[in-house]
């Protein structure tokens, strides 16, 4: 196969366009690839270079962009203690999204993967949150957070507490966000794991059960090793995820109290968009492309391929 | 070494029994096979002597201690599975010492015992590969070493040749019979197809719809079946039923010969045939005809007989190996 590959490709192009042409390839081709090419580029490529090019101006979105400053934005950027925060915030999120939303979605999987209708109850309880709007999930828990009339309200009345207002605590703030991502998403790994789960045979499970293994020795040598290709899908999502997180803050802090709950897409927005500084967000708006283009390249790299393998 | 014994073992899913009221004996040391078509319940009782499945009621003992409650792992058994079960991202060396890696056997003597599983079985080459890197001959040997190095008590196979092709499918069966001459272990082994059975076996075991027709050695079961059903099941081709009247023994309801039973005769005795497909084999020719008053029969011939479709025949089974069977389809003794 691969010496005749090796052959054809040797012959000259010619050739090998009249053989296309004799078999209908080219012609496929030249119908089927222009309108994906055409769209493709007028709303990505396009969009993308137009944002990288106002990067390097100071410019409102009024007129056309004639301010030119360099890279002035980006060492403004850099320099802002806020967006400084906003990173650290988002790299908060990919970890918590690793190290407990992943691993809670995975238990729970393990216990309701099975399929019985108990298990499809709980399956449709979990996966609840998921289904409904960032914003709605945002608002809702801003009410169950707010100190006055929220639930949290109702606690705090019921220990006879003073009433606590999360959301405007500096530092807790973001913890009370991180909490409503992870209940937000985690039913969405779950289901990923679930399916995974589903799909390892029966036979080896009882194969381990004979062996002697136990329930977290069969979890940890046989089933967790079988669903490796989806715990690395699963994990490139939360990261890419993560990098993302946008909807859901801003009903909930708005970014607040004093900017200490952005990710690097609410700082885009507060500080690019609803500041009419589109130079500035454009700018972080390549810094944020940037950052996820090389976490997917690198991810596909390492993991993704040697997932495939193993 | 053990026995297992078996006592009322039923085993019901929802209002479905599968299993009504078993008792079984299995000697030490002994190959029994468990045999019967599909759904018969021969895998269900297996999993239920394994561990894997718990019996409605009744008991079970593994070598005079009762493990109807023991954890499959504690039962003194391993299983070989029809799908061989092996961990893919295990190497066959991993997959062999798993149960070992998991009973925390010292090192050198879980190598060791790879070490004689991977010579018993000429795995040595291949301990460092993967499941997906050998073949289904090879993948069914790490099976059977995965049960070897937990030295048993008693070893259960799940149909482990039906994903075989029919030449290795003979090969393997000549290598389990010579595993259980050296190792002399008990095996229980469980398989629809009677010809595993019967060279297997040195106990064949034959069930139907959860309840077991007869128990006995291979060619026992091939002179003596006690029910229709085990006339019909044990023996390749299958025996010949045809209504007592038909053949001058009023007295049984059915009778049946076996298709190596009958002789083509000159003349005189036995009943007109037509042929209707013949099958040559080299040493038989196995012949489909269509009999006076008998309907449809197989017939076993010898290979070189010279034998057309639509040709006519005229065939006697002989009378010494007819078995005779009354209503409720069981043998009966018939003077003759």
């Amino acid at each position: 196969m691969a010496s005749l590959d090796a052959a054809r490709s040797s012959e000259p192009l010619s050739l090998r366009l009249r053989r296309g042409l004799g078999n209908g390839r080219v012609t496929a081709v030249l119908i089927l690839l222009p309108p994906a090419l055409i769209l493709f580029t007028l709303f990505v490529i396009l969009p993308l270079s137009e944002s990288g090019y106002y990067a390097f101006f100071n410019w409102n979105g009024y007129g056309s962009p004639t301010d030119y400053v360099g890279v002035e934005n980006f060492e403004r950027i850099v320099g802002h203690s806020i967006f400084q925060t906003a990173v650290g915030n988002t790299l908060k999120i990919v970890l918590i999204s690793l190290f407990i939303q992943m691993p809670l979605a995975l238990v729970l999987a393990l216990l309701i993967y099975r399929k019985t209708p108990t298990n499809a109850v709980f399956r449709l309880i979990f996966f609840v949150p998921y289904i409904l709007a960032e914003v709605a999930a945002g608002l809702i828990w801003s009410f169950v957070f707010d100190g006055n009339y929220g639930v949290s309200a109702s606690i705090a009345a019921a220990i006879g507490s003073e009433p606590y207002f999360l959301l405007a605590d500096r530092d807790w703030a973001f913890v009370a966000v991180m909490t409503v991502i992870v209940w937000k998403y985690f039913g969405f790994h779950m289901m990923i794991y679930i399916a995974a789960l589903q799909g390892v045979p029966e036979d080896l499970i009882e194969a381990a059960r004979i062996e002697g293994a136990s329930r977290t020795q069969i979890v940890r040598y046989v089933q967790v090793p079988q669903i490796k290709p989806a715990l690395i899908v699963s994990a490139f999502f939360a990261i890419i995820g993560a990098l993302q997180v946008f909807d859901i803050i801003i009903p909930l802090t708005n970014g607040g109290p004093s900017n200490q709950t952005h990710t690097i897409v609410t700082y885009l927005y507060t500080f690019g968009l609803t500041r009419l500084n589109i130079g500035f967000g454009s700018a972080v708006g390549v810094i944020l492309f940037i950052a996820a283009v090389t976490v997917a390249v690198f991810y596909q790299r390492f993991f993704m391929k040697r997932g495939a393998v193993a | 070494m053990a026995d297992v014994r078996l006592e009322g073992i039923t085993k019901r899913f929802g209002s479905l029994t599968v299993i009504p009221d078993l008792h079984l004996t299995v000697p030490d040391g002994s190959f029994t096979v468990l045999v019967g078509p599909s759904g018969c319940g021969k895998s269900t009782l297996l999993r239920i002597i394994s561990g894997l499945e718990n019996p409605s009621s009744g008991r079970i003992a593994i070598g005079g201690k009762d493990v109807t409650k023991t954890e499959p792992s504690q039962r003194g058994i391993s299983m070989v599975f029809q799908s061989y079960a092996l961990y893919p991202h295990m190497t066959v060396a991993q997959n062999i010492d798993f149960g070992l890696r998991l009973a925390k056997t010292p090192t050198v003597e879980r190598e060791a015992r790879v070490a004689e599983a991977a010579r018993i079985l000429a795995l040595d080459d291949y301990l460092d590969r993967k499941p997906a890197q050998l073949s289904g001959g090879q993948r069914q040997r790490v099976a059977i070493g995965r049960s070897i190095v937990r030295k048993p008590e008693v070893f259960l196979f799940d149909e482990p040749l039906s994903n075989l092709d029919a030449a290795l499918r003979t090969q393997m069966r000549v290598e389990l019979a010579q595993l259980h001459q050296s190792i002399d272990a008990t095996m229980i082994y469980v398989t629809h197809d009677q010809v595993e059975a019967m060279t297997l076996a040195d106990r064949i075991v034959v069930m139907n719809k959860g309840r077991i027709e007869q128990v006995g050695a291979p060619m026992d079961l091939y002179d003596r079946p006690e029910t229709v059903f085990v006339a019909g099941f044990i023996g390749s081709p299958k025996m010949n039923f045809v209504k007592g009247a038909a053949i001058g023994h009023e007295e049984a309801e059915t009778v049946g010969f076996r298709p190596e039973h009958v002789t083509v005769s000159d003349g005189g005795e036995g009943f007109e045939a037509h042929t209707k497909v013949v099958e040559t084999l080299g040493a038989d020719t196995i012949a489909y005809v269509e009999a006076d008053r008998l309907g449809e029969l197989t017939v076993r011939l010898p290979g070189h007989i010279r034998l057309k479709a639509g040709e006519t025949l005229r065939l006697a089974p002989q009378d010494e190996y007819l078995h005779f069977f009354d209503q409720n389809g069981q043998r009966m003794e018939v003077s003759r």
